[in-house]
């Protein structure tokens, strides 16, 4: 009985971490993402870089938020207000904040 | 070395290397542990300053307490590498016979991050340490690891030290230690989390004595624009004589 109720804590713990993962969902840049920016100055190398931008700047300080807690339009002020603490040349803010609106319309 | 000499010496050092920072430097990072170093690297281009100060209150067999101070330099060079100095490693010990300021080391500091705890598995960095004073000489390598779970940060450190100390850097020791800690970020500005320090100690290099100390306890991380303080709190679990009965240390760090 002990044994099995090690087995649910456990199996608890490891259905809880991977719930949390989902909140780290990055998805990697695909065609589709560049295709719903249509007439705006978008390409994927820079939709990539965005992404690795994401993961490695940002995470400096703080976690990843789920990219829907924010509405679309907020995310240039956000982004903008912490690009200098990260260190985010122009090219390279817009560059995640171009990611982050790709992503978007791929959610779940 | 007095205390007002050593206080002017130091701030000497630290205005000279200020001078050097370039303008638009940014924070490095901000810490969510303490005692256990987080695998992500500092922005290439960003330079922070980092204050630490630690309180150790040691009762075994007589009661010491001792405030050491750090004053670090942290450089971002490239997207996975980074470079520190320390600029002066220095303390205040106080018990029943004297009580006064001592310098103790300088040294420098080599973290290469090779993977990413958010899109990766795992995030794993390597870090080497080289410490040197007048009565100390320390070789200090580590294997960082790291994961982000949403909210939650999880660490862990594995570390070798190999200490030479005395007159003449005559007497080696070593020791092995590994640290866990999990933070979790209840606001974009405030983590809380907890630490947890487990040392094998090898005086010599022999475990004749069998050393094993622990040390658990909590910690706060408030960050701000670009500065940030994290502060943990550390017991120790087992009965080791000749090491703190209680730990409490400080990191401020400011980016230029």
């Amino acid at each position: 009985m002990r044994k099995v109720k090690k087995i649910l804590v456990l199996v608890a713990v490891i259905a809880g971490l991977l719930a949390c993962e989902s909140t780290n969902f990055v998805p990697p840049v695909t065609s589709q993402m560049a295709a719903t920016r249509k007439g705006q100055h978008v390409d994927l190398a820079m939709l990539r870089e965005g992404r690795t931008l994401l993961v490695h700047r940002c995470i400096e300080c703080h976690t990843l938020p789920p990219l829907w807690h924010y509405r679309i339009e907020d995310w240039p002020e956000i982004v903008d207000s912490m690009s200098h603490r990260a260190s985010l040349k122009p090219a390279e803010r817009d560059a995640v904040i171009a990611y982050i609106i790709a992503v978007r319309p791929t959610e779940q | 070395m007095t205390g007002a000499l050593l206080t002017r010496n130091l701030t000497l050092r630290i205005l000279f290397l200020l001078t050097l920072l370039p303008p638009a430097a940014a924070l490095g990072g901000a810490r969510h542990f303490t005692y256990i170093y987080e695998a992500v690297t500092s922005a290439p281009g960003s330079v922070e300053m980092e204050n630490w100060i630690t309180w150790n209150r040691t009762s075994d067999p007589q009661r010491v307490d001792e405030v050491d101070f750090r004053h670090e330099f942290e450089f971002g060079l490239t997207n996975r590498f980074q470079a520190s100095v320390y600029v002066a490693d220095w303390f205040y010990a106080r018990d029943p016979k004297h009580s006064g300021f001592t310098y103790s080391d300088s040294a420098i500091e080599l973290i290469y991050n090779l993977t990413n705890p958010v899109v990766d598995p795992i995030g794993l960095s390597i870090y080497e340490e080289i410490r040197a004073g007048d009565r100390i000489f320390e070789l200090e390598s580590k294997v960082i690891a790291q994961k982000n779970f949403g909210a939650w940060i999880f660490a862990y450190n594995a570390t070798l030290e190999a200490v030479w100390e005395g007159d003449g850097w005559q007497t080696p020791n070593g020791e092995l230690q590994q640290a866990l800690g999990a933070s979790y970020e209840i606001s974009p500005r405030v983590s809380v989390g907890a630490e947890l320090l487990h040392e094998f100690v090898f005086p010599d290099w022999r475990d004749r004595e069998h050393i094993r100390n622990v040390f658990v306890g909590p910690n706060i991380s408030y960050r701000h624009g670009s500065w940030f303080v994290t502060i943990t709190a550390l017991a120790q679990a087992t009965s080791t004589p000749d090491e703190p009965d209680f730990q409490l240390r400080t990191i401020f760090g400011v980016g230029f």
